[in-house]
């Protein structure tokens, strides 16, 4: 079957664009109006909900970036997933019910519809959506980026593609999620996210089976080569050292919730009991995935310092390296059609929210309603920020890793005072709300654009988080609690 | 005191901690050295002297980040719903994410003085404490979410509430 390899991964990834748009035409006779195409009219069941919030937290950075990076540094990523089950921890205590509930009542579209009628300000609400609007695009435009990389690298084996550009495979790649978010919005988005989250469990467990038995001895043999070269990179805070690791641990870990395209799809599911079956499915999917992250950058890394391989160009080619050598054609194919939907998911995602900041949120907060034909806007406005995505990813690489760096933290940053605490203490107040919004943004860019370095790695993301919770807190303590409209008042009781 | 009073403190303890942490001189190699032949590889070298200007400052962070996370997890059950039994599962919950951390860390320590720790299930044992440990502890809040959902999380009378809630609004929007 060796001979075969290239062909066998190139039928695995079109059979999963097939999919794609065969999704998104079936889902664009479901979608009807903007509530349609945004919240899914809010009747979604409890497995497409939980492979959707799964599949869209762990992008294409889990499966490319993460094995990437614990082969330049060991361990110390690894908080960044073992942090997992204390994100949906959080995102399902504090957020889910309250969310839901809110998306009911006011009948909101997004994130920023609940802040508005959490804290009744506009400003907020403004904030919101432009926070989001800014992470989506540094965040979609990393996503597309890889999306071309990845197909660009599978093509460019083939004889017959041996030379293909980049911008082809940028359009290429965007057309396909493009189609499928266009025709059938967030319905199209999440059951895309169904079949991309089964896809992301199936190549993670049998990468871990693989990755087990590369070396005799299997993972016990690649700690024990570890030990003898470095020995730090296998303990728990990897090369980086405690503090980089910890405070990823903090953003990553505190900051899930926060996520707007993780929160939103919270707002999706048919009923509120089902959160009870949604939460374990969406942390023991995200585990199973997430082995792949570890088990790949290990094992490269130990090929590498045991003298087996020789080193890699970049530590981005440890997932694709391994697949390319180690694994069976078949499960390289499966594999490498779920890196494609974990980008996607992530992608379709922030397409959707990006969407609604557009032509729902923005003027909201401006002009008091959104655009009319709110549907046809809509999908005008997600092809729209789709190419602008993909300009931004062939233009300018700084400005991609710039904004993409950031994005997680920025969303944690900003979104996590406000909508983590802020649905579940009556006291906090839309001054406080704006205010932790604010310097939050102040924070991150500073940090971005002045290129600072924190002494002992701390994440400039967790600098701003911090501070932003500090002052959101501190402030709302400081103020005189203000009536909060009946039926939030009512839901917060609950 | 109120839960958002804990929860404050421990982010005051928190920043203090990082505070401290960011005005302390870095050693050389703090987060890695280059490998000398492997493109964008580094080395984590001596993990001793990494920590010697900080000392036990990043065990004392750790714990304040788990009683801010107990803290707030505490605070997505309603206030009305907060009784004996629940403070106890938070209390014991996080006693458990406490122990592990300390189990871990000074499993850290003993690999940092004498360079030498046994392979478990194929990682060393430090690093077992941080893949199961520390994603256990937590989990075993998710699983106190599933197990006690209609206890704290919505109980058949919230539901109703909600719903009459729900009718209520309707109603009025109708007359309107």
């Amino acid at each position: 079957m060796e001979e075969y390899r290239q062909g066998v991964i190139l039928t695995c990834v079109a059979l999963y664009m097939v999919m794609c748009i065969g999704v998104g035409l079936w889902a664009m006779r479901r979608t009807k109006s903007a509530g349609d195409f945004f919240v899914a009219g809010r009747g979604l069941g409890p497995i497409v909900v939980s492979l959707a919030v799964f599949s869209s937290t762990l992008s294409g950075f889990g499966f490319v970036g993460g094995p990437g990076l614990v082969y330049a540094t060991g361990l110390s990523s690894i908080w960044m997933a073992v942090c997992s089950a204390l994100g949906y921890a959080t995102g399902f205590y504090l957020v889910s019910k309250r969310i839901r509930m809110i998306a009911e009542v006011r009948d909101t579209m997004s994130l920023p519809d609940v802040v508005y009628a959490r804290y009744g300000s506009n400003a907020a609400r403004l904030l919101t959506a432009g926070t989001i609007l800014m992470g989506v695009l540094g965040y979609l435009a990393t996503q597309i980026l890889a999306m071309a990389l990845v197909l660009q690298s599978i093509l460019s084996a083939s004889a017959m593609f041996a030379d293909i550009s980049l911008l082809a495979c940028v359009v290429l790649s965007s057309a396909v999620l493009i189609f499928y978010c266009v025709t059938g919005g967030i319905i199209a988005s999440v059951y895309t996210d169904l079949v991309q989250g089964i896809v992301m469990i199936i190549s993670g467990a049998l990468v871990v089976i693989t990755a087990a038995s590369v070396f005799d001895g299997g993972f016990a043999e690649v700690s024990n080569i570890l030990l003898q070269n470095d020995g730090e990179d296998i303990m728990p805070f990897g090369t980086l050292g405690t503090m980089a690791s910890l405070s990823w641990f903090f953003l990553f870990g505190l900051g899930l919730a926060g996520q707007p395209h993780v929160a939103t799809k919270m707002m999706m599911n048919r009923k509120l009991s089902d959160n009870r079956i949604i939460m374990p499915m969406t942390v023991l999917g995200y585990v199973v995935a997430a082995m792949l992250w570890i088990s790949v950058g290990v094992v490269m890394r130990a090929l590498v310092l045991g003298d087996v391989a020789l080193p890699l160009g970049a530590p981005d080619e440890a997932a694709p390296v391994f697949l390319s050598t180690y694994a069976h054609p078949l499960l390289a194919g499966i594999v490498f059609a779920g890196l494609f939907a974990a980008i996607m998911s992530t992608a379709d995602g922030f397409l959707n929210i990006g969407a609604a900041a557009i032509i729902h949120d923005i003027p909201k907060a401006i002009r008091g309603r959104s655009l009319e034909r709110e549907l046809f806007w809509a999908r005008t406005a997600t092809v729209g920020l789709s190419v602008l995505s993909a300009f931004i990813a062939l233009g300018s690489d700084k400005l991609v890793g710039l904004l993409g760096a950031f994005g997680w933290g920025m969303f944690a940053a900003a979104l996590v005072p406000v909508v983590l605490i802020g649905l579940n203490w009556k006291q906090a107040s839309a001054r406080a709300a704006i205010v932790a919004i604010t310097a939050s943004l102040i924070v991150n860019l500073y940090m971005q654009l002045a290129g600072v370095s924190v002494p002992y790695g701390i994440s400039g993301g967790f600098l701003a988080m911090l501070t932003s919770l500090l002052l959101f807190i501190g402030l709302s303590l400081a103020e005189k609690p203000k009536p909060l409209p009946k039926d939030i008042d009512r839901i917060m009781d609950l | 005191m109120k839960i958002i009073h804990v929860a404050f403190a421990c982010l005051l303890a928190i920043a203090g901690i990082t505070v401290f942490i960011l005005l302390s001189e870095p050693p050389a190699g703090v987060t890695g050295i280059a490998h000398e032949t492997a493109a964008g590889m580094k080395l984590g070298g001596d993990g001793a002297a990494r920590l010697e200007p900080i000392g036990r400052a990043p065990f004392y962070f750790q714990i304040g980040v788990i009683c801010f996370a107990a803290s707030l997890l505490y605070m997505g059950v309603a206030e009305r719903r907060r009784d004996t039994a629940l403070k106890l599962s938070v209390l014991v919950m996080t006693g458990i994410a406490l122990f592990v951390w300390y189990m871990l860390y000074s499993g850290y320590e003993a690999y940092l003085a004498t360079g030498e720790t046994d392979v478990v299930f194929g990682f060393p044992v430090p690093t077992n404490w941080m893949f199961w440990g520390i994603w256990g502890s937590f989990a075993v809040f998710d699983l106190f979410y599933v197990v006690m959902f209609r206890r704290y999380f919505l109980p058949y009378e919230d539901e109703e509430a909600f719903a009459s809630l729900v009718a209520e609004l309707k109603a009025e929007e109708e007359r309107a």
